[in-house]
């Protein structure tokens, strides 16, 4: 029955970290949503998007791990399932004796203090720290930065080889330090994993230890059995979680991920995963450890919620001054660092391919964030993808006609340096662009040339004016709004019915 | 005495329309057999295939101009990630016919593309250019990349001494260059010439050195397009080339083909000068390229045919 467990358990997260993996990549993510809606059901995205319509998501996970303990970390969680992966395959490579796990004492102050250090700076409208810690977000980083890259390299193979129908994908953006912050991650989960199993989720992981805390309340739990335990080991052998300790025959139920190892191999049926509710007498013989860390974590987990709760009123306040241009849906760029965890996914589905992650736009405390650069190309006019993927709430969903009115730069011009006036001939690229006419053409001289005019109230800052500038200083900038605005709407140009009967000529 | 009058009047109009008995083409019909082809041929009010089919057989007819055999190139403007209504891009319909006729003729293969503006996926699939191109029977080549061009020297360029032309133009033996008439905030107009921002790769370059001398440059293009065929069924009059509504367009019903690219740009301005009023001048390309050579504005030196559907 436990073989059916287990395995039922691996052959679900396997498929969600493939189809989370899908939402980074290209082919699968060009034309469709619907690998990144499947975003919002990872447990970080859901707690900052609780006041963004993720509420049930996020009660469902609680509702989960009350039920059946951690199974988030070794079903839902794409990172967890990427470092049971990684042991798996390291162990093809290893002698009998290392294939081993063994039991560990809980790192409890490590935990403990990674989760305040990530918690605290939430309260105080931060999401930077937990965006370097969350394990969703950096499997995200790692889809993105190493994945998605390798899947463009291999485009790019197929498109030599079938150079008619598949087409080559221009190689654009490459931030040094969100590529490297990846690998970095990547790399020191693989060792971690390779060597201790569960470590980064039972000492790191803030999302670990905060389910670690009501996984210990769970309705089932395994149990070990006393009395037909025969102290085998082997149960402690196959814990990735280094949770089981065979002396006093007791299951570290914070750290345990459910993932039903201990009760496959055992060969007399000793590890039992048991519905303990309602049992009483069992849980409260002996006080129940870490009573003071549950309290902490729900004291900051409700103090998180409430101050949500009330900051969502007066998230931005006029006063702001950034150098990023945020996303459309970002509200403004107090939210999107309030709320982004730097997953990159808009990143990754942007079809222009004009989101990087940032490196210093917002500050430190939004590196990696997302930012506009219109460097390589501008914002479609009719598109609203970034807007739609975004699983935590820091770009919010905005229908096509709200975001051609969402005001996310304003753009400024620069007479001396526009090519008419420093070479007396006819440009109007940036006019040619515009997709509101903020940007329109007047006559300039007496040679029937064209100058631009911009009325800033109509500019959205889609950027591409400053795209396509082609004076070599440019002459069309897009300021950022740090509060995105509303624009005017573009200025209705009817004109008169003109019947035309003749050639003309 | 009315039902003869109406008689008579039935009778007389069936036979014309059954003859297309009009003036003109009394008059052309009887120069036809005699004298040398059409060099320009403007067609006006019928649908975009109608007018086309009556336009290229005025023209001699697509066997004209495409061999058996031959690689063909046909060049819409799919700049824009806009749907047909809006006329930023050239009438798939359109596109499809002339395709259609290539195939028709022989071609071996006909290849649309276009460098877009806006993303270019978005661009082919909403200007319904690649889908309509694709159920013609031709093959919709990628222009997105600067791999997909080839250095091509322009030695008799003023401004413009080379550029990276697409691929597709470069390799084939024959291209047919299909624009649409629209207004343009800084080169005033945009047509056949105009077009030409779309089979290379760098356009900023033009921007920033005389766009109007860089347009007429590309035009003096050894392997230029064996016929020019401007859509204006739709026309953007104004907040050109983009547009933002469908307020920007009126329906013009007409069809402009040559194989002079100045002169059915000539024809194509004047008779967008009936909407809005465009002087020549100041699209100066047209006359910067007739003084290299490439062709005339003067329509009256030229064998024009008007047609009217």
């Amino acid at each position: 029955m436990y073989k059916w467990l287990k395995w039922g358990r691996v052959a679900v997260s396997l498929a969600i970290t493939i189809l989370i993996t899908l939402a980074f990549l290209f082919f699968s993510n060009r034309d469709n949503l619907f690998f990144s809606k499947l975003l919002t059901i990872q447990f970080v995205p859901a707690l900052l998007g609780v006041f963004t319509g993720s509420a049930v998501v996020l009660a469902s996970l609680f509702i989960l791990v009350l039920l059946f303990g951690r199974v988030y970390c070794s079903t839902i969680c794409p990172l967890g399932t990427m470092q049971d992966t990684v042991w798996r395959i390291t162990s093809l490579f290893r002698s009998k004796k290392s294939k081993r796990f063994t039991y560990s004492t809980p790192s409890k102050f490590l935990r403990y203090s990674f989760l305040v250090l990530s918690g605290i700076p939430l309260l105080f409208g931060s999401s930077f720290v937990i965006s370097l810690l969350d394990p969703y977000s950096n499997y995200g980083k790692i889809s993105s930065e190493i994945l998605s890259r390798s899947e463009q390299f291999i485009h790019n193979v197929l498109s030599s080889i079938f150079p008619d129908t598949i087409f080559f994908r221009s190689y654009s953006q490459f931030i040094a330090l969100s590529f490297f912050f990846a690998l970095a991650f990547l790399i020191l989960v693989i060792l971690m994993s390779a060597f201790r199993g569960r470590l980064y989720c039972n000492t790191v992981c803030p999302v670990g230890t905060t389910l670690g805390l009501f996984s210990r309340f769970s309705a089932f739990s395994p149990v070990i059995d006393k009395e037909s335990c025969n102290k085998c080991r082997l149960c402690i052998s196959n814990c990735k979680s280094e949770c089981i300790d065979i002396e006093k025959a007791e299951i570290d139920a914070s750290r345990c991920v459910a993932c039903f190892n201990c009760m496959t191999v055992c060969k007399k049926s000793a590890v039992k995963y048991k519905y303990m509710w309602g049992k009483g007498g069992q849980k409260t013989e002996k006080p129940v450890s870490g009573r003071r860390e549950a309290l902490l974590t729900m004291g900051l987990m409700g103090s998180f919620i409430a101050a949500r709760a009330v900051t969502k009123k007066y998230l931005s306040s006029p006063k702001e001054t950034e150098n990023g241009i945020a996303p459309p849906g970002a509200i403004s760029v107090s939210n999107l660092k309030n709320n982004c965890t730097t997953c990159q996914a808009c990143v990754s589905a942007c079809p222009n391919g004009i989101i990087k992650p940032a490196t210093g736009e917002y500050g430190i405390n939004g590196l990696l964030m997302p930012v506009l650069s219109f460097e390589k190309h501008f914002c479609g006019y009719d598109c609203n993808v970034c807007t739609q993927v975004c699983p935590n709430g820091a770009l919010i969903p905005l229908s096509l006609e709200d975001k051609k009115l969402t005001q996310i730069g304003q753009v400024r011009f620069y007479e001396e340096k526009c090519i008419v006036v420093t070479d007396n001939t006819a440009c109007g690229a940036c006019d040619e662009h515009c997709p509101t006419k903020a940007i329109t053409m007047v006559p300039y001289g007496d040679a029937g040339l064209t100058i631009p005019v911009v009325d800033r109230n109509i500019c959205i800052g889609c950027g591409g004016c400053e795209y396509v500038c082609p004076a070599i200083e440019k002459a069309m900038l897009i300021e950022p709004r740090a509060v995105h605005q509303i624009a005017q709407k573009p200025k209705e140009d009817k004109q008169e019915k003109i019947v035309v009967d003749e050639f003309g000529f | 005495m009315e039902r003869r009058n109406f008689l008579k009047s039935a009778l007389l109009g069936g036979i014309a329309g059954a003859v297309q008995l009009k003036p003109e083409n009394l008059f052309a019909s009887e120069s036809k057999e005699a004298q040398k082809p059409n060099d320009l041929v403007a067609v006006m009010g019928g649908e975009p295939v109608a007018m086309y089919k009556r336009g290229i057989a005025a023209m001699g007819g697509i066997t004209k101009f495409v061999k058996k055999g031959n690689r063909v190139v046909v060049k819409p403007n799919i700049g824009w990630d806009k749907k047909p209504e809006y006329a930023a891009n050239t009438n798939p319909e359109l596109v499809a016919a002339i395709v259609k006729d290539c195939l028709s003729a022989g071609a071996s293969e006909v290849v649309v593309f276009d460098h877009t503006c806006d993303e270019w996926q978005a661009c082919y699939k909403n200007s319904g250019i690649e889908a309509a191109a694709r159920a013609a029977g031709a093959k919709v080549a990628f222009a997105h990349d600067e791999k997909y061009y080839k250095e091509v020297s322009l030695p008799k360029g003023l401004r413009l001494k080379s550029a990276k032309i697409h691929e597709s133009i470069v390799d084939c033996d024959v291209w047919i260059n299909v624009p649409v008439l629209k207004n343009h905030g800084g080169a005033k107009m945009t047509m056949s010439m105009k077009n030409f921002m779309g089979i290379v790769w760098d356009r900023r370059f033009w921007h920033a050195n005389d766009l109007q001398q860089c347009i007429a440059d590309c035009s003096t293009y050894s392997k230029m397009p064996v016929l020019n065929i401007i859509d204006a069924y739709r026309v953007m009059t104004q907040n050109g080339p983009k547009g933002k509504t469908t307020d920007d367009v009126v329906l013009a019903k007409a069809l402009f083909m040559s194989t002079d690219i100045v002169a059915v740009d000539t024809a194509a301005l004047r008779f967008f000068n009936q909407f809005k009023e465009m002087r020549i001048e100041d699209v100066s390309h047209i006359q910067k390229a007739e003084r290299a050579k490439v062709g005339t504005t003067n329509l009256d030196a030229i064998k024009v045919e008007r047609i009217k559907i």
